[in-house]
């Protein structure tokens, strides 16, 4: 019992003396949590927006305006059946028209003519979506067979092929430059906690092995350092937890205006935290532990 | 007290650095071990504080036969001899008092007793008004001192000391033979490594001399002679 209350006393006694090293390595653990959410939050932040523009992305087809119930349902049932299409949206006639009013409602000459007309010009719309951009080739093509040609009277791809290849394209780039800063961001905290370590395994050696010339057991030489080590995981996460709540805070202010969703990354963090943050802080406190128990590797073998 | 029954010791098959030592130190002498520079003195502290294992032979410390014995043992043999080294730091971040009280904390004693064993011992080696010091605010014999009242918290019955004065100056050189022959006249064994010539003249004890591995000559007040 005494000896276990020493282990304590020993780990805040060599921090409060060490205060200068201890806030370095809490620094540099802190600067690294910080890249790695960066990363995973840049990550949640591209996949939503891919989701979005996929969503925005669909196929309208217009039908001719005295189609018969039976002949949308087969059309949609039709277009359900292909295994890219995600939703199947039918709006109808008194729904296009409304639509079409409101769109122009300052045009009094288009009013005009429209109540001239007497009666509803509009067939209803199949909305398509699918699940990926490139799969609006394969519906189109399908629905422009002879069995349907009586009912289509015009389809519409929202955004043309080139704007499609353009987001790809985008998509595809930062993909890649996500995967070149993670690249770039293990690199600089493998060599940031390399140092780290080698400067704390020299000022530990000369420690350790004079604690066991005056006989401290192998046992009483560690624990202060996993102490020590699960302080600094501990307090790196918090300040690192502490810094994302603010700054996702202010990011979700333009994150709000770009997604029409309500996609928040404070709802993001809110809801997976205990992932998120606690595959972190095993992972620090792994980094930490291994970090020096190889310090201690070598003056413990005895 | 000490026993050495033919020990060899090699760090690898051909660099033999000890060769069939033979050697018996009564509790209560003070030996000196002198030799020139690579002859094996380091290496024959390191095997009686088991830092190394013999390559042959049988070696005894008091009541323990430290010839094959277990890493777990270790710690509980340190506690009962008294250890210095020319280079043997001090805790940076501990103060005087602390470092000194750190051979006992590790052992398990109790805070009282603490309070009660470091005092006069520090008072032994005269660094009582020092005591909240940190190592870097001493000189080099003052360290060395701490070093020794450290050794002395367990009362050990026997205290190794290597090369001790190696970087002190003559002044400080005498303080800590002072302190050391103060140590050996309450009983406790001591054995001194040094290349100090006078160190050993003066002393007029036991001298042993190892070359290349072997014990040249023992001799009971014995002279500095190589
Ligand atoms: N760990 C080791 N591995 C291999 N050889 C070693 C090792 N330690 C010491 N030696 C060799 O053993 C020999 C004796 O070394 P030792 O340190 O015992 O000498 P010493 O008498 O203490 O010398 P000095 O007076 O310079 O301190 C030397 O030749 C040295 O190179
Ligand atoms: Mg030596």
């Amino acid at each position: 019992m005494v000896s276990f209350l020493r282990v304590f006393k020993f780990a805040f006694q060599d921090i409060a003396r060490n205060l200068g090293l201890f806030s370095m390595t809490i620094f540099i653990l802190v600067l690294m949590l910080l890249s790695v959410n960066t990363l995973w939050s840049m990550d949640v932040v591209t996949k939503e927006a891919v989701q979005v523009v996929k969503q925005q992305v669909n196929i309208s087809f217009y039908l001719v305006a005295d189609a018969s119930d039976q002949a949308i349902k087969d059309l949609t049932s039709y277009i359900q059946s292909f295994p890219q299409v995600v939703s199947v949206k039918v709006v109808s006639r008194n729904d296009v028209l409304a639509s079409f009013e409101t769109r122009h409602q300052f045009n009094t000459d288009v009013l005009q003519a429209l109540s001239e007309l007497g009666s509803n010009p509009f067939g209803p719309t199949i909305v398509v979506n699918t699940k990926e951009p490139s799969d609006y080739k394969t519906i189109m093509d399908a629905v422009n067979v002879p069995q349907y040609q009586s009912l289509v009277e015009d389809e519409n791809f929202q955004g043309h092929e080139d704007a499609l290849d353009r987001i790809q394209s985008i998509t595809n780039r930062v993909n890649q430059i996500g995967l070149g800063l993670s690249i770039l961001f293990a690199v600089i905290a493998f060599l940031i906690i390399f140092n780290a370590v080698r400067v704390a395994i020299n000022s530990q050696r000369i420690e350790i092995s004079i604690k066991r010339l005056v006989g401290a057991s192998n046992w009483f030489i560690r624990a202060p350092y996993l102490v020590e080590s699960l302080i600094y995981s501990v307090l790196s996460l918090a300040i690192t937890m502490l810094i994302m709540y603010f700054a996702v805070h202010w990011l979700d202010q333009y994150l709000t205006i770009i997604f029409p969703t309500g996609f928040s990354l404070t709802n993001y963090y809110r809801s997976h935290m205990l992932y998120v943050f606690g595959i972190q802080g095993v992972v620090v406190l792994v980094l930490t532990v291994f970090s020096s128990t190889l310090a201690m590797r070598r003056q413990l073998k005895v | 007290m000490i026993s050495l029954h033919g020990v060899s010791k090699f760090y690898t098959p051909e660099a033999v650095v000890l060769k069939d030592i033979n050697l018996t130190i009564n509790a209560g002498e003070f030996v000196s071990v002198v030799g020139q520079s690579g002859a094996g003195k380091t290496t024959l502290v390191k095997l009686l504080i088991a830092e190394e294992k013999p390559t042959r032979g049988k070696i005894k410390l008091g009541d323990w036969d430290i010839t094959n014995i277990r890493s777990s043992v270790v710690p509980f043999l340190r506690r009962q001899i008294g250890v210095i080294f020319q280079d043997f730091k001090l805790l940076p971040k501990k103060t005087v008092f602390e470092n000194v009280s750190f051979a006992l904390e590790v052992a398990g004693v109790s805070a009282l007793r603490i309070r009660q064993v470091v005092p006069p011992v520090l008072n032994i080696v005269g660094l009582s008004d020092k005591a909240g010091r940190y190592p870097t605010e001493l000189s080099g014999g003052e360290q060395q001192r701490v070093v020794i009242a450290r050794s002395l918290v367990h009362r050990p019955k026997v205290i190794i000391a290597d090369e001790p004065t190696g970087n002190l100056d003559s002044i400080n050189t005498t303080d800590v033979i002072q302190i050391l022959k103060k140590i050996n006249e309450f009983g406790t064994t001591i054995l001194l490594v040094t290349h100090n010539r006078e160190v050993v003249n003066h002393l007029r004890r036991r001298v042993i001399t190892l070359a290349d591995g072997q014990i040249v000559s023992d001799e009971e007040a014995g002279k500095y002679v190589i």
